[in-house]
C-alpha cells in the first residue's frame, strides 16, 4: 500500500453531521504524521476500538497492528471478539464507551491497567453520532487529547481524520502510515 | 348526631342564608387498611433524598451537542470547557435544565393526553364510573397508590392524581426558568421528579380508557392482529389514523359497527394510537410506527387520514396535501392552521374535504370524526374507483429518472440521522440497474425526509427507497399482540418470588421509539436471546409493533413463537406508550404482593426494594422522543436501569456509575446491623449502547442485583457470562466483582473461575473444599437485607442507622 505523502490533497474537513452542532473550538485535520508524533509523544496512550470493527475487516487489521506496535487496546460494541480471535488481549472488553468515556472523565481513574490516566486517546470504528458525543463529553469536561481516525472529520475531537468516507483507500493509507511509523 | 352527606350543594332548612358545599366526600379508612408512607403526593423537596443518594452513586455524565446557550436573549453565551454564561449557568447545568426541560415535555405530553381523555370519559361515562380492571387486579394503580397515596375507586378519583401531577410539572418547569437551579445534581433531582409524575400521566389515561372504553383487562392470551404495510386490502376505503389518543379512532369503529358496516372499511393505525384502537376492537390493524408515516401517506393507500397528538409529523397537511389525501386533525395540540369546523354540520365537512375545497379540517368532536370520517372515505374512494392517486412512482421510468440524476454528492448523506449510505446504493443502481442497495436502506431507514431537503438535485429519495424495496414492504406483514394492560396480581404472586431470588434472570422492558442503529431485525435478534434464556420480556408502543412486523426463517413473529403471559419466557405487550405505566407498576407490585412492603405514599421505600431486589432492566434500542426520555428517567428514579441504543446518546446525559470506587457501593444491611460495601449491581441507571452485541451483554449484566440469592446469582452469572463470551468472545471484565461465595459460580465454569480468581486476582482458595476463603467484596448470607434509606433502615431495625 502505498504511503499518503505530504504533498497529497486531502478532503475538506466537513462535519459529517450537517446539523450537529454549533462548536467554538473544531478540531484539527491531521495527517498521519501528526498522530504519529501524538501518539509517540504519550505517556500513557490507550486505542479505542467500537463496533463498526464487526463490518469492516481491514479496521480489525489496523487495530491489531497497533497493539503490535504496543498502543493497549481499550475493546467496545463487541469489537474484541474480532480482536482476540487474532491474539490481542484488550485491556477491557465488556464497557460500552459510555462507560470508558465516563471513567475517563475521572482524573483520579488510573485506567484499566492501573498505570495512571491515559493522556491521549485514540478512537477507531465507531458510529459517528455515538462517537461524536462522547468526544464532546471529553472536550468540555477532560484534559485528554482525542484523535479520531475514523473515515468521517470529528468536529469535537481535538484532532481528526478529514472526510475519507468517499475514498475509503485513501483512509486506509493513512491508517497504515500511522502504524508503519510508530 | 350523624348525617348522610353527599357531595354537591345544599342547604339546610333553619339556617337561613347558609350553604355548605361538599367537594369530596372521603371514603371509610376501613377499606383501605394500609397505612400512609411518609411521602403522599410528594413535592420537589421529599423525594430529593432519595435522588441524591441515587446520583451519587449513578453520577450525571453530559454530552453536550452544542457548545453555546441561546435559551435567553442574553446571550447567545459560550459556554464551553465549562464556562459560564451571562446567567451565571455552567455548561453541565445547562445540559441538565435541558434534559429537565426534555422530561417536562415528555410527561406534560402525556398528562396533557390524560386530562383530555379523563375530563372527556368523565362527560360521557360520568364520574362514578367504577374502576374495574378484571378479577385478577386489586392492586389496580400501583403508581397512584404509592406516589399520591390513594387508592382510586372511580374515573372521578384519577382527577386527584392527575392534579398532583400537572401542579408538580409546572413546577419543575417553573425551575429551568433562567436564574433558578445552579446545581446539576438538582436538576436531575427534578428531571426524576417529572419522569416520576410522567408514570402518574400514563396510569391515568391507560386506566381510564380501559374502564371507560373496555380495552383487555390484564388478559393473558389477547388476540393476535395484523400489523405492517401489507396489511390493508386495497379494495376497500382505508382510513387511516395517526397519534396516539384513541378518542378519536375509537367513534369511527363505532360508528361502523352501528351502520354494520365494519367489514366495508378498512382501519388502520400508526404509533400508539393504533395499539389502542386493536385494543378496542380487534378488526382494526396496525400499519407501523411512527417512521411508517411518510411511507403510507406517500404510497397513496389512505382514502382520509386522521391525526390527533405527540408522534406525529409536523408536515403532515403538507404530506398529505401532496397525494390528495383529505386530513382531520383532532387535537389542540396539533391544530396545523387548520379550520375549526367542529361546529358544521357533518355533510357541510365531508362536501369540503371530498370536494378538495379544503384540505384538511380541524375537528374536535369525537362523535363527528367518526361520522365524517368513512363518509370522506367511502366517497374519495368512489372518486378514484379504487386507483388511489400515487404509489411512490406511477412508471419504472420515473423511478430511473430519479436514481440517474444523483451525482454522488453525499449532500444526503451528511444529513441523514443514521449517515446511510444512500450515494453508494445510487451509484450501484445506475451502474448496474440492481436496486438492492438501496432496497436494503428501507430497513433502516426512518424516512424522515431530511435527505430530500439537502438533496441539489430535489430527488425523491424516500420514494426511491421505499421502491426499491416495494415487493418486500408491500407485502410486509406480521402479527401483534394485541396489549392487554396491566399485570394480573395472581401473575405478580408467582413469579415475584423467582424475580426476586433470582431464578427468573430478569425482566427486560424493550419500549419506546423506532430510530434503531441498524436494520429492524436486530430488535428481533436481541428480545429472542432473552425469550429463550427464559427472561421475562415485557413490550409496548412502537418497539412492539415492529417485533410484530419481523419474521423467523419459519414465517413466525415473536408473538407467535412465546405466550403472553408474566412469566418466564412470556413475552407481553402491555400496549400503547400510556401503558408503560403497568411495568412501572408490576414492578412496584412486586414489592408489595410478593414482599408486602406497604405501597401508599410511600415511594423511597419501594423505589429503594426494586433497586436492591427486581432484576428490571428498560430497554429502548431506538429511543428518539421526549416521551421515552422522560419516561425512562421516571423509570431511573423508581431504581430501574434503562439501556438505550446509540442515538440515545443524543439525550446528552446518562447516569453511569464508576464500578471502581468501592466506597460508592454501600447498603445498610438490615439484618447484620451494618453498614457494608457491595458490588456494583447494577452499576448504571441509564447507558448508550453502540452494537447489539453489546446490548445483549449489557441487558444481562444490569439484571443483576445486590440481593440475589446464591442460585439466583449463579444463573444470573451464567447467563452474563455465556452472553460476554458469545458475543464479545471474552469473559467480562468486571465478573469477580459479584462473586460473593462459590455458590455464586455458574456450575460448568467453576473450577476454571476459581482458577482465575486464584491466579489473577488473588484470591484464597480452599481446594479441597472447593471454597473461596478470601477475595469477595462481601461474604453471601441469606437473610441480607438492604436498603439505601435511613428511615426504611430505621422502620425495621428498630434503631438508628449505623454509621
Amino acid at each position: 500500500m502505498m504511503a499518503v505523502k505530504k504533498e497529497d490533497k486531502y478532503p475538506a474537513a466537513r462535519r459529517y453531521q450537517v446539523a450537529d452542532i454549533q462548536v467554538s473550538r473544531e478540531a484539527t485535520a491531521v495527517k498521519p504524521n501528526v498522530v504519529v508524533n501524538l501518539v509517540k509523544k504519550a505517556k500513557h496512550p490507550v486505542l479505542v476500538t467500537g463496533g463498526q470493527l464487526l463490518k469492516d475487516p481491514k479496521l480489525v487489521d489496523f487495530a491489531v497492528k497497533f497493539h503490535e506496535k504496543g498502543v493497549p487496546i481499550i475493546a467496545t460494541g463487541g469489537s474484541s471478539k474480532a480482536l482476540i480471535e487474532r491474539g490481542v488481549k484488550p485491556q477491557s472488553a465488556v464497557f460500552p464507551l459510555h462507560y470508558v468515556t465516563q471513567f475517563m472523565l475521572d482524573e483520579e481513574w488510573q485506567g484499566f491497567d492501573g498505570k495512571g490516566p491515559y493522556d491521549v486517546v485514540l478512537f477507531l470504528g465507531f458510529l459517528p453520532y455515538y462517537l461524536s458525543r462522547m468526544l464532546s463529553a471529553l472536550k468540555h469536561f477532560s484534559k485528554i487529547t482525542t484523535i479520531s481516525l475514523d473515515e468521517f472529520y470529528q468536529p469535537h475531537a481535538k484532532f481528526s481524520f478529514t472526510n475519507l468516507t468517499a475514498n475509503k483507500e485513501m483512509h486506509y493509507q493513512m491508517l497504515e502510515e500511522v502504524v508503519n511509523n510508530l | 348526631m350523624a348525617f348522610e352527606l353527599k357531595k354537591g350543594l345544599f342547604a339546610i332548612d333553619e339556617m337561613r342564608n347558609v350553604s355548605i358545599k361538599i367537594g369530596k366526600v372521603v371514603e371509610e379508612e376501613e377499606e383501605w387498611t394500609e397505612p400512609m408512607g411518609p411521602t403522599p403526593k410528594p413535592g420537589i423537596l421529599e423525594l430529593r433524598k432519595w435522588d441524591h443518594k441515587l446520583l451519587e452513586r449513578f453520577e450525571p455524565f453530559y454530552a453536550p451537542m452544542s457548545d453555546y446557550c441561546n435559551l435567553c436573549t442574553m446571550g447567545p453565551c459560550d459556554l464551553s470547557m465549562n464556562k459560564r454564561g451571562a446567567c451565571g449557568i455552567d455548561l453541565k447545568t445547562a445540559k441538565a435544565r435541558l434534559v429537565t426541560i426534555a422530561c417536562c415535555i415528555g410527561a406534560a405530553a402525556h398528562t396533557a393526553h390524560a386530562r383530555h381523555l379523563l375530563d372527556h370519559l368523565i362527560e360521557d361515562y360520568g364520574e362514578d364510573l367504577p374502576i374495574d380492571l378484571g378479577g385478577d387486579i386489586n392492586v389496580e394503580a400501583p403508581n397512584i397508590r404509592t406516589i399520591i397515596g390513594i387508592k382510586p375507586r372511580t374515573l372521578g378519583d384519577l382527577r386527584e392524581a392527575l392534579d398532583w401531577a400537572e401542579k408538580e410539572i409546572v413546577k419543575v418547569l417553573h425551575a429551568t426558568h433562567i436564574g433558578n437551579e445552579e446545581s446539576f445534581i438538582d436538576y436531575e433531582s427534578k428531571a426524576m421528579h417529572v419522569g416520576m409524575a410522567d408514570h402518574i400521566g400514563m396510569e391515568v389515561a391507560d386506566i381510564a380508557q380501559i374502564v371507560a372504553y373496555n380495552l383487555p383487562k390484564a388478559e393473558q392470551d389477547t388476540p393476535l392482529v395484523d400489523t405492517g404495510f401489507g396489511i390493508v386490502d386495497k379494495s376497500k376505503p382505508v382510513i387511516v389514523v395517526v397519534g396516539h389518543n384513541v378518542m378519536y379512532s375509537r367513534p369511527v369503529v363505532e360508528y361502523l359497527e352501528e351502520q354494520g358496516k365494519i367489514d366495508n372499511f378498512e382501519i388502520a393505525g400508526l404509533c400508539c394510537t393504533a395499539h389502542d384502537m386493536t385494543r378496542v376492537s380487534s378488526k382494526t390493524k396496525i400499519f407501523g410506527p411512527i417512521s411508517y408515516q411518510l411511507r403510507v401517506i406517500r404510497s397513496g393507500l389512505p382514502d382520509v387520514l386522521i391525526s390527533d397528538e405527540q408522534c406525529i409529523r409536523a408536515d403532515l397537511l403538507e404530506a398529505c396535501k401532496a397525494v390528495g389525501i383529505p386530513l382531520i386533525a383532532t387535537s389542540d395540540a396539533a391544530i396545523r392552521g387548520l379550520p375549526d369546523v367542529s361546529d358544521w354540520p357533518v355533510d357541510k365537512i365531508v362536501d369540503a374535504l371530498v370536494s378538495g375545497k379544503l384540505p384538511g379540517v380541524f375537528l374536535s368532536d369525537p362523535e363527528k370524526v367518526g361520522q365524517v370520517a368513512p363518509l370522506v372515505a367511502e366517497a374519495v374512494f368512489k372518486k378514484h374507483g379504487g386507483e388511489r392517486k400515487y404509489r411512490f412512482f406511477e412508471t419504472d421510468e420515473d423511478l430511473w429518472g430519479e436514481i440517474n440524476k444523483c451525482t454522488q454528492c453525499m449532500s444526503c448523506v451528511f444529513t441523514c440521522p443514521h449517515n446511510l449510505r444512500i450515494d453508494q446504493g445510487m451509484a450501484h443502481a445506475q451502474k448496474t440497474k440492481d436496486l438492492s442497495k438501496l432496497g436494503y436502506l428501507e430497513e433502516q431507514c426512518l424516512a424522515c425526509g431530511k435527505c430530500e431537503q439537502a438533496c441539489p438535485k430535489n430527488i425523491k429519495i424516500i420514494n426511491v427507497i421505499m421502491a426499491s424495496n416495494f415487493e418486500k414492504l408491500y407485502n410486509k406483514s406480521g402479527k401483534t399482540r394485541v396489549g392487554r394492560g396491566p399485570i394480573q396480581d395472581t401473575e405478580v404472586r408467582n413469579v415475584g418470588q423467582p424475580i426476586v431470588m433470582g431464578q427468573i434472570p430478569g425482566i427486560i422492558a424493550a419500549v419506546g421509539c423506532i430510530n434503531f442503529p441498524d436494520e429492524m431485525q436486530s430488535i428481533r435478534e436481541i428480545l429472542e436471546e432473552f425469550l429463550k434464556r427464559r427472561y421475562i420480556v415485557v413490550t409496548s408502543g412502537c418497539h412492539a409493533m415492529d417485533i410484530g412486523m419481523l419474521k423467523d426463517e419459519d414465517g413466525q413473529t415473536l408473538f407467535e413463537k412465546y405466550p403472553g403471559i408474566f412469566d418466564a419466557g412470556g413475552l407481553v405487550n402491555t400496549g400503547s406508550c400510556v401503558s408503560n405505566s403497568h411495568i412501572s407498576g408490576v414492578a412496584m407490585k412486586v414489592a408489595s404482593i410478593f414482599a408486602m412492603r406497604p405501597l401508599r405514599g410511600n415511594y423511597a421505600e419501594i423505589a429503594d426494594y426494586i433497586l436492591n431486589r427486581v432484576g428490571a432492566v428498560g430497554f429502548s434500542w431506538g429511543p428518539y422522543s421526549h416521551k421515552a426520555a422522560s419516561i425512562a428517567t421516571g423509570f431511573n428514579r423508581l431504581g430501574v436501569p434503562v439501556v438505550v441504543g446509540p442515538h440515545g446518546a443524543k439525550y446528552r446525559r446518562a447516569y453511569i456509575g464508576r464500578y471502581y470506587k468501592p466506597e460508592k457501593w454501600w447498603v445498610y444491611d438490615i439484618k447484620s446491623r451494618k453498614k457494608m460495601n457491595i458490588e456494583p449491581a447494577p452499576d448504571s441507571l441509564l447507558v448508550a449502547v453502540e452494537t447489539k452485541e453489546e446490548a445483549i451483554v449489557q441487558l444481562a449484566r444490569l439484571a443483576l442485583r445486590p440481593n440475589d440469592t446464591s442460585q439466583g446469582r449463579q444463573i444470573k452469572l451464567t447467563h452474563y457470562l455465556e452472553l460476554s463470551q458469545k458475543y464479545l468472545g471474552t469473559l467480562p471484565d468486571d465478573w469477580p466483582l459479584y462473586v460473593r461465595s462459590e455458590a455464586d459460580l455458574p456450575l460448568k465454569l467453576k473450577d476454571q473461575l476459581l482458577q482465575i480468581l486464584e491466579s489473577d486476582y488473588g484470591w484464597k482458595i480452599d481446594w479441597d473444599k472447593k471454597k473461596i476463603l478470601e477475595g469477595p467484596i462481601r461474604p453471601f448470607d441469606a437473610g441480607f437485607n438492604p436498603t439505601l434509606v435511613e428511615e426504611v433502615y430505621e422502620k425495621y431495625a428498630g434503631e438508628k442507622p449505623p454509621q
